[in-house]
């Protein structure tokens, strides 16, 4: 039995808009999502903002309900199962909220534990560990207020790890980190994947998920577009090569005829300081850079190369160009 | 000239803005609450407390004075939650780092809640007219009109000097809670000024509300400009000074947080 | 809800978890200036003003004993109704609302423990304006009845705690309640005879006000300060309490409701 699965699961987000004259919007975040994760895996979702990833989330931990299909959670339903369930599980959602930032870590834990109903004899125990395992002892006394943001972060990975859950739910829990304090964080939840916990990631750094994940999927305007372990997902882009090079102003009708050439499956362009920089995926990189100067003739490139594809390209071409992106510029 | 132009044209557009910021988060509902039912209810409360202990015959006594206190209201919260508010979402700095002149720029803001607060003086003193039942035949209502407007443009400056507080302290709005119901007792609003301690009748009469309520109380009562004058030049002339000491202490203060860096809320 | 366990070391986590909420909501409202205005600075203010007109030329001696409790008595309900029916509500500014929601202790357990810190700080109102009325006026209470005033308190105690309560899910499920009744909380003073009796005001609103569990609380309070005047305590006492436990029943609806609709909306992470 998995110990993550969802059939068919659909969300669909029902809201007012206006003031006066009150019109019912509705917006689908999930649209019949199946998946299933296996005990002891640590699974990525990958997604852009908006795809559906915390409204997963938000369903197996009981916090949402879904219009139809079914969450299952170490075989508990996350719709009717919520109370046995929450024992069992635990959840980081992170960011600056979701603590009380007036009162010490200490407190905040004894706190959480006491909700999670854990005998005081446990918690006694478990939080000085716990402290000690994430790089927080010395400073639990503290307001939280005061801490760093990779503190807090840590802070509320403790919290999930209060009751010990058999499976843990991290919503892009480094997200707004520095990179030396997001990596300390790989390091923990990789350490906890190694001893036997399941664990739901979220994310959208690409990196991120090819560093410690087990499988990933992707996600895009609530569905999922592919699942798979990292090096599977990139045979998506395996016949691929990566053409690149910056250039001042790529206006429409070059962008146009870049797209034109053959083999070439999508362009992207996006700002770097003062130039943009152009990433074309194509069958045949050779072929493509031999035609550039014909299409962009008159226009100065710089730092052409061509390379491999890595499992953000491969990301990119799932999910698609994004029109901001392909802009063309004056 | 062409100075004058400009500042009035900044005047205008954050006037504007002003208006169309105020009424964006306030809902229907929000309105009725805190402009019609919290300022009616308050009058009310008075009314039967002062009814309860001194007879009916004094219902207008109490009537008036609560109602004029409204008017503050509009004054003191108006600019401190401004000043607050900018502070909380994070544009003071950048309101701060702009050219606008300062005074300008935040008296035009007190103007729409000065205007809002005139309103709800006027609607919460119909109301509990009718509710009681009171007599304003003998009342010069020109002059009490006069009166209220008076009174709301110097709590104002009051406002600016308590507003100056938001530079520097979070929670300037506890403070502007504080002296919004500290005019209850000091004022004369319930009870005459003479009843109270001899500092704080002092005090009293360095505030804005005291002199135009006395004023206001003898409009209701038929007296005609001339008999209030003295009153209302003292009311205009100590609200001038609380909003001079506010724009001054405004930019002393403006000067000191840049330097220290206590724009920012957190 | 489905307990699972021993029924006997549940219900002693279920006590833990009211207990520790308790206890944080009394530590938070130690250190938030806004608890000190609610419980100390405004009911000083109501108080001294109160006290000033109750004790103008032309009013009795009796009606000081109004300014003694008078600001306790706003003190308590402001407290109760603003720290302690905003007991969701304040999780989701403070951005912990999906934080508690999701854990295994049910929201009312929590909210039970929470009301009850803030009725505690509520009950400090009665002292300062007490000391304002004894030394700034010489006002006393004339003819105490201990055991009467006690159970009195009691029962008015009773009645806020399940008003908050009440108000807790109202407010996390429609925030206009909360303007509403912060809108109308000095007609709640009017109506439940916090700083004068009920019999002043006109009939249509004295047939408003005893639909209103405080209101007869607070009148067998007063009554167990003086000597004269009716003293049907045990019809007070039960009216209030019969009150209080309907909007309770009102309040298992609400509870039930907001679970349900937050799980639909997702909207506890929202501001």
């Amino acid at each position: 039995m998995p110990a993550i699965e969802a059939r068919r699961l659909r969300k669909t987000y029902r809201t007012t808009r206006g003031v006066f004259r009150r019109e019912r919007v509705e917006q689908v975040a999930l649209r019949g999502v199946d998946l299933a994760i296996e005990r002891g895996e640590l699974f990525g979702l990958l997604g852009p903002n908006g795809a559906g990833k915390t409204t997963m989330v938000k369903i197996f931990t009981t916090l949402l309900l879904p219009t139809s299909g079914a969450a299952v959670v170490l075989g508990l339903d996350a719709v009717r199962d919520q109370w046995a369930l929450r024992r069992r599980i635990g959840f980081v959602f992170g960011g600056e909220r979701g603590l009380y930032w007036r009162l010490s870590g200490l407190d905040n834990l004894r706190y959480f534990a006491d909700l999670y109903r854990i005998p005081p004899e446990v918690s006694r125990r478990r939080i000085p560990e716990l402290l000690e395992r994430l790089g927080l002892a010395g400073r639990e006394r503290d307001r939280v207020e005061l801490y760093s943001r990779g503190m807090k972060q840590r802070l509320h990975l403790a919290r999930g790890l209060l009751n010990d859950p058999e499976v843990l739910f991290l919503d892009e829990p480094t997200i707004g980190l520095d990179p030396v304090g997001a990596r300390e964080l790989r390091v923990i939840v990789r350490e906890l994947a190694d001893a036997g916990k399941t664990i739901f990631l979220t994310t959208h750094y690409m990196f991120e998920a090819d560093a410690i994940c087990d499988r990933i999927a992707v996600i895009k305007g609530g569905e999922i577009v592919a699942e798979g372990t990292p090096s599977s997902i990139k045979t998506v882009v395996q016949d691929q090569g990566v053409v690149e090079f910056e250039v001042v102003g790529m206006p429409a009708d070059r962008l146009a005829g870049l797209r034109t050439l053959p083999g070439v499956t999508s362009v992207a362009v996006a700002d770097h300081e003062l130039a943009q920089v152009v990433t074309i995926h194509c069958a045949r990189p050779a072929d493509v850079m031999t035609q550039l100067g014909l299409v962009l003739d008159g226009m100065t490139m710089e730092k052409v190369s061509s390379r491999e594809p890595t499992l953000e390209d491969a990301y990119v071409q799932l999910i698609g160009d994004s029109p901001a992106n392909s802009e063309a510029s004056p | 000239m062409k100075h004058l132009g400009l500042e009035a044209g900044v005047f205008a557009r954050s006037l504007y803005l002003q208006y169309v910021a105020l009424f964006q988060w306030a809902t229907v509902r929000g309105y009725i609450a805190y402009k019609v039912l919290l300022p009616v209810t308050q009058i009310l409360f008075f009314v039967e407390l002062g009814v309860y202990a001194t007879g009916r015959q004094n219902a207008l006594y109490f009537a008036l004075g609560n109602a004029l206190q409204l008017t503050a209201n509009a004054g003191i919260f108006g600019v401190i939650a401004t000043v607050a508010n900018e502070r909380q979402y994070g544009t003071l700095p950048i309101l701060l780092a702009s050219p606008a002149n300062r005074l300008v720029t935040f008296m035009s803001r007190a103007v729409v809640n000065v205007i809002d607060g005139i309103a709800t003086v006027v609607i919460g003193l119909a109301i509990v007219v009718v509710l009681f039942g009171l007599d304003l035949r003998q009342a010069n209502l020109p002059l009490l009109g006069l009166c209220v407007v008076i009174i709301s443009v110097t709590t104002a400056g009051l406002g600016l000097m308590f507003g100056s507080i938001g530079l520097v302290m979070r929670d300037a709005i506890i403070v502007a809670n504080i002296v919004y119901y500290l005019l209850l007792i000091i004022c004369g609003i319930n009870f005459p000024v003479s009843r109270l301690p001899g500092a704080l009748q002092v005090l009293a009469y360095s505030l804005p509300l005291t002199r135009g309520v006395q004023a206001a109380r003898d409009a209701a009562a038929g007296a005609t400009l001339g008999h209030v004058s003295g009153l209302l030049a003292g009311e205009l002339l100590v609200g001038a000074a609380w909003a001079l000491g506010g724009y001054f202490l405004f930019r002393g203060l403006e000067n000191w947080s840049r330097r220290g860096g206590l724009q920012e809320a957190y | 809800m489905n307990l699972l366990g021993p029924q006997r070391l549940v219900v002693r986590s279920l006590v833990r978890a009211a207990f520790s909420a308790f206890v944080l909501s009394v530590r938070l409202r130690v250190i938030s200036p806004w608890s000190y205005l609610n419980w100390l600075v405004f009911p000083l203010l109501f108080a001294i003003v109160g006290l000033y007109v109750l004790s103008l030329p032309g009013a009795g001696s009796s009606h000081l004993v109004y300014g003694v409790l008078g600001g306790g008595l706003i003190g308590y309900w402001s407290v109760a109704y603003i720290d302690a029916g905003n007991g969701i509500q304040d999780e989701r500014w403070n951005g912990t609302l999906e934080q508690i929601f999701a854990t295994p202790t049910p929201l009312w357990v929590i909210l039970l423990g929470k009301v009850c810190g803030g009725l505690l700080f509520g009950l400090f109102a009665f002292v300062p304006t007490a000391a304002a009325a004894f030394f700034g006026f010489h006002a006393v209470l004339p003819a105490l009845d201990p055991w009467r005033f006690v159970i009195s308190l009691g029962v008015l105690t009773l009645s806020f705690f399940c008003i908050a309560i009440t108000m807790a899910p109202l407010f996390a499920l429609w925030r206009w309640a909360f303007s509403m009744i912060n809108g109308f909380e000095l007609g709640v003073y009017i109506l439940c005879g916090f700083m004068f009796p009920v019999a002043v005001l006109a009939p249509w609103a004295q047939g408003v006000a005893g639909f209103l569990a405080p209101t007869w609380a607070v009148k067998a309070l007063y009554a167990a300060t003086v000597a004269q005047g009716p003293h049907d305590f045990a019809a007070w006492w039960a009216v209030t309490s019969g009150l209080s436990l309907a909007y309770l029943a009102g309040a298992y609806f609400l509870y039930a409701l907001v679970e349900r609709e937050a799980r639909v909306s997702g909207e506890l992470a929202l501001v």
